[in-house]
């Protein structure tokens, strides 16, 4: 906030208190002091109602070695769910699986996203045909692109080993890209670059719209290069935007199901499992709602530290949550 | 002013939400007179009901029930087709106060719904299950344990292949019966044999050998499989004379990995490493599917079931698709079941009308309008009516005398997955057979003691 | 907007017709493989202009057992829920935004750690729910989930935006006597329009997409939704893909129609110039 609060006012009417105008101002400080909340009602109620209550429910689940049955009766284990995800090496694969997929798609994501943004926020021909194609991959749904991929790197009859190898003669001999745990994280991670450029590019492009272009024109006038029209007031002025971005793809990241459940389903032997497919398996195969519940909430606290972390980092909290 | 743009917002709102509800009322209102099943209206308990054994079947002037029935046909092709438009009519004809409502799911996510659906209590009728699902189901307590329900459920049981009906089987109780089975028989490329220049497909495990041998090393792979599964590995098991557990279902130490299993699974490790087997068989795909591999000559053979018959001839009208039992080993030819069972659950309120359909699916004209769309029968004693619908069925008939199904167990998914994970470890070099044998065995032990 | 010089021009449609060609070679093989028979789908080496092209899949898909309805279903599910998370979301990020109020940095941490569990893990607990309201087997019961499900995310991008709109502009309205619904509407909305854009987007996306909600609680086959269309293409032993990949293109070009539309929201100036006046 931008206007501190002062003195004896409640901290919570300040960017109210000059609006007093006619009105008696008791009335106008109640009005002003109910007015956010009339405005988070109505969502807020859905939220609590259909979210926040069934992850309570969630919660409870993991405490419990939980039985689907309506009425059975589940035996309470504390967290005994969680000490057993620490001692299941499916979990710490699963685990480095989603930290490594996180890591490589986050970073790579953010730079080609700008980078098409940046490029397609300029007034040149055919912006908007370069804007749907790039947005192509996004609304494609991740249940097809991942059959998708899995087709074109079928080790011995996939688009992408007959131009490595046949076409171009980069590689001596067909690679097993789903078959060796890096070959297929590696595809697994190419798949979600491939997918998630263009959400970002797309958040990045409405987040330059907003920047007043005659700013960048004055700096322009004042003989400052692009790159550093970019760093100095491009970027600053995008901050909020970059950090929601980021925290979006680092939760995104750790959340990878589909592509892998589709392409790999975690194996050969458990190697490519991620939390997520671990999850899932434990849950509705082996009927563990319990155990998988604590993996969920294991992941939910992770990026929950990670993002807590990241806005302290962008003074992001400081600045609009506080 | 204000408030005139907040009234505009929620109107709009509930505009939205008025299109939203609207679509309910006119599907109810489509159909006023068929109160389905999950209708909150009491009940008499069951064993109420299963009390007076069907005594009244057809009760003329009874309310008209409708009985839900979810399944996982392909719904765009033929045998769904046949279902609603052969079928349920016909039973609808018979029965003309019983409204079947037949419901197709995707067939990969129909174990998701049912589960769901187990936890909310709202099963439909009826489920057209994969066999495996079945003990599960049972000890969920939501199935009906049909043979304690069934007058004529003996009669109708002793008509259908004994691995199958096995497969409904748990704790003492038939919780279902048999609806299609299948079984995968050796299929084989004429093509590829003759370049090892032999004219008749592997008999026993001792040919497989040979035929590895006589295939040149740039020549088609002796054989292929797409995983480690119960489906893929116990056909070979069996056949050496191995077992997955005891069979009582108590302990897999001494029988997953005995002599007997270890060379079973030695074999196709030993073929695999010579590259007689691709690397199709560790799983997660990323190779060329059998159905493609063997009508282009580059897997001699290949196990599988009745449905490649109708898709080589769609992909491959030109392949000429040949079957031989399962390779023998010192165990036998045996094969492994699959297929699907009809299940009742508890959640029903029309039990008495969802066993007269039960009984129907059983029934000669239900079971061969199936059959000729890829369902093959249940039923043993079908004999010339089946092999003149589909001559294929024959060979699918004859491995089925033997065949059995994968362990009937509450935790076979589990069970199944230490297995698997387990034999690719060989697979892939990282252990011995025998190392990774005994591994899972003692893994199955501990899942078997704490269930 | 800015205006690049023509030397920079050259480079920058260079760059982007190489990006544009590697985005856009897996769906080249996809189109291709959706005008292709069963039989050449898998050929080797991989054809790209098929040998005997058909429209045979795309009729297909289009004239099969109710996939127009799912089509209309889908359609109608996605504007409601649009239409909702937008005002609802809205509403809120501009609370968040501009107001300081008891309770919201709890509000707000409750609402992003919505954004992090798994959607997989609620399910049973969501279904539950939607059982005991008779939510289950209506259209209302996917809306309003899919509404509760993306208002973090609407929420959560909005605010971002809201920030960053000048307090100069407020200000002014404020001497003119305005409260905070019209703030909210004449000024706060109609400058946020690419942000609107771009959640719109989003949410048609979402909606349009959700797959297991949808399986979990539509049961009546009139109720489905474009999603379960599709899936219900994969058969159980053979997934015929030219016919699966064409009913996904046809349902992926709706999504590019509202793309389209949406983003000419995207217009530039529009805040440069309200500063200025």
């Amino acid at each position: 906030m931008t206007a501190p609060a002062t003195g004896t006012r409640p901290a919570g009417t300040s960017p109210h208190g000059r609006v007093a105008g006619p009105v008696t101002p008791a009335r106008s400080r109640l009005t002003a002091r109910a007015t956010p909340y009339v405005f988070l009602l109505p969502g807020m109620a859905l939220f609590i109602g259909l979210m926040l209550y069934p992850m309570v429910q969630a919660f409870r689940m993991s405490l419990y070695e939980w039985n689907i049955l309506p009425g059975a009766v589940s035996q309470f284990v504390g967290l005994a769910n969680y000490g057993r995800a620490f001692d299941d090496p499916v979990f710490w694969t699963a685990l480095v699986n989603s930290t490594v997929y996180m890591l490589v798609t986050v970073p790579t994501q953010m730079a080609l996203g700008m980078g098409i943004a940046v490029l397609l926020n300029q007034a040149i021909r055919g912006r908007v045909a370069f804007r749907v194609l790039f947005y192509l991959p996004v609304v494609t749904s991740w249940v097809v692109v991942s059959l998708l991929f899995k087709y074109l790197f079928n080790s011995q009859a996939g688009l992408v080993n007959y131009v490595l190898v046949d076409l171009l003669g980069v590689l001596g001999s067909p690679v097993a890209w789903l078959q060796n745990r890096w070959t297929a994280l590696a595809t697994i991670s190419l798949l979600g670059i491939w997918k998630g450029m263009g959400w970002s590019m797309l958040i990045f492009l409405a987040g330059l719209q907003g920047i007043p272009a005659d700013l960048l024109e004055a700096a322009e006038v004042d003989g400052a290069s692009t790159a550093r029209r970019f760093f100095a007031i491009t970027l600053p002025l995008l901050r909020p935007v970059v950090v929601f971005v980021t925290i979006m793809l680092v939760i995104g990241g750790f959340n990878v199901f589909i592509s892998v459940f589709l392409i790999t389903g975690g194996g050969p032997a458990n190697q490519t499992e991620v939390l997520l497919t671990q999850m899932y398996e434990q849950a509705f195969s082996f009927l563990d709602f319990g155990y998988g519940a604590a993996i969920a909430y294991l992941l939910t606290a992770l990026i929950f530290g990670l993002s807590f972390i990241q806005m302290r980092w962008f003074d992001y909290g400081e600045e609009t949550a506080a | 002013m204000n408030t005139t743009r907040w009234g505009l917002l929620v109107t709009l709102l509930f505009v939205a939400a008025a299109c939203a509800g609207g679509g309910d009322s006119t599907t109810a209102a489509s159909e006023p007179d068929t109160p389905t099943v999950q209708a909150s209206e009491p009940a008499a308990p069951e064993e109420q009901e299963a009390a007076e054994p069907s005594a009244e079947p057809e009760e003329a002037g009874g309310d008209p029930v409708t009985v839900t029935y979810w399944h996982a046909y392909n719904e765009e092709g033929p045998e769904a087709q046949a279902l609603n438009e052969v079928v349920i009519p016909r039973f609808e004809e018979e029965n003309p106060n019983v409204t079947v409502e037949a419901v197709a799911f995707p067939y990969d996510d129909l174990r998701q719904k049912l589960i769901t659906s187990t936890a909310g209590g709202t099963l439909p009728c009826l489920v057209r299950s994969d066999i495996i699902w079945v003990p599960e189901l049972a000890e969920l307590g939501v199935l009906v344990a049909l043979d304690q329900q069934m007058t004529d459920f003996d009669e109708l049981a002793s008509r259908t292949y004994e691995g199958t009906l096995a497969t409904n089987l748990w704790d003492g109780s038939y919780y279902g019966l048999p609806l299609d089975t299948n079984t995968r028989v050796l299929m084989y490329n004429q093509e590829a044999l003759d370049a090892a220049g032999l004219s008749e497909p592997p008999a026993t495990f001792v040919d497989l050998q040979a035929l590895a041998d006589g295939l040149a090393e740039d020549e088609a792979f002796a054989f292929a499989d797409n995983g480690t599964s119960g489906w893929n590995m116990l056909p070979w098991i069996w056949s050496a004379g191995g077992a997955l557990t005891d069979e009582d279902i108590t302990q897999a130490t001494g029988y997953l990995n005995s002599p007997e299993s270890a060379a079973a699974v030695e074999m196709l490790v030993d073929l695999h490493g010579a590259g007689e087997i691709p690397d199709l068989i560790l799983g997660a795909d990323g190779g060329i599917a059998t159905s493609e591999g063997l009508p282009k000559a580059t897997y001699a053979t290949i196990l599988d079931g009745p449905w490649m018959f109708p898709i080589f001839e769609g992909q491959y009208p030109d392949f000429e698709l040949q079957t031989a039992l399962m390779p023998e080993g010192p165990g036998g030819s045996v094969s492994v079941v699959g297929g699907e069972d009809i299940v009742l659950t508890q959640s029903c309120e029309q039990p008495e009308a969802a066993m007269d359909v039960i009984r129907f699916m059983l029934s000669d004209f239900a079971q061969t309008e199936m059959a000729r769309v890829g369902q093959m029968p249940v039923l043993s004693d079908l004999g010339d009516q089946l092999t003149d619908i589909q001559p294929y069925y024959a060979i699918f008939a004859e491995q089925l005398q033997t065949a059995r199904p994968r362990t009937p167990h509450p935790q076979y998914p589990k069970i199944e997955e230490v297995m698997s994970t387990e034999i690719q470890r060989a697979f892939r070099g990282e252990v011995s057979v025998q190392e990774a044998l005994d591994s899972a065995a003692e893994q199955i032990d501990q899942i078997l003691t704490s269930s | 907007m800015t205006r690049a010089r023509p030397a920079t021009k050259v480079l920058v449609y260079a760059v982007l017709l190489v990006g544009a060609a590697i985005t856009i070679t897996p769906f080249v093989s996809m189109v291709s493989t959706s005008f292709k028979p069963q039989a050449f789908v898998l050929e080797l080496p991989p054809q790209l202009i098929p040998e005997e092209p058909t429209v045979g899949n795309y009729t297909r898909a289009w004239t099969s057992n109710g996939f127009a309805r799912y089509f209309l279903n889908s359609a109608i599910i996605a504007a409601a829920h649009v239409i909702g998370v937008l005002g609802l979301g809205s509403m809120m990020a501009y609370a968040f935004a501009r107001f300081e109020f008891v309770g919201k940095k709890v509000m707000f941490y409750a609402l992003i750690i919505t954004l992090m569990i798994p959607g997989m893990m609620l399910i049973i607990p969501q279904f539950l729910l939607a059982r005991d309201l008779s939510l289950i087997d209506t259209r209302l019961g996917l809306v309003l989930f899919y509404i509760a499900a993306q208002l973090a995310f609407v929420t959560f991008l909005l605010r971002g935006f809201f920030e960053s709109v000048p307090r100069e502009l407020e200000e002014a309205m404020r001497v003119d006597g305005a409260g905070a619904w019209r703030i909210y509407w004449n000024l706060m909305l109609p400058l946020s329009r690419p942000a609107l854009a771009t959640a719109g987007i989003f949410a048609f996306l979402f909606a349009w997409d959700e797959f297991i909600w949808a399986l979990t609680i539509i049961n009546d086959p009139d109720l489905r939704t474009l999603p379960i269309g599709i899936a219900l293409f994969q058969g159980q032993h053979a997934t015929a893909w030219g016919l699966v990949f064409a009913a996904s293109i046809i349902a992926i070009t709706p999504v590019l129609i509202v793309f389209v539309v949406f983003q000419r929201h995207f217009v530039s100036g529009l805040q440069a110039g309200a500063v200025k006046g």
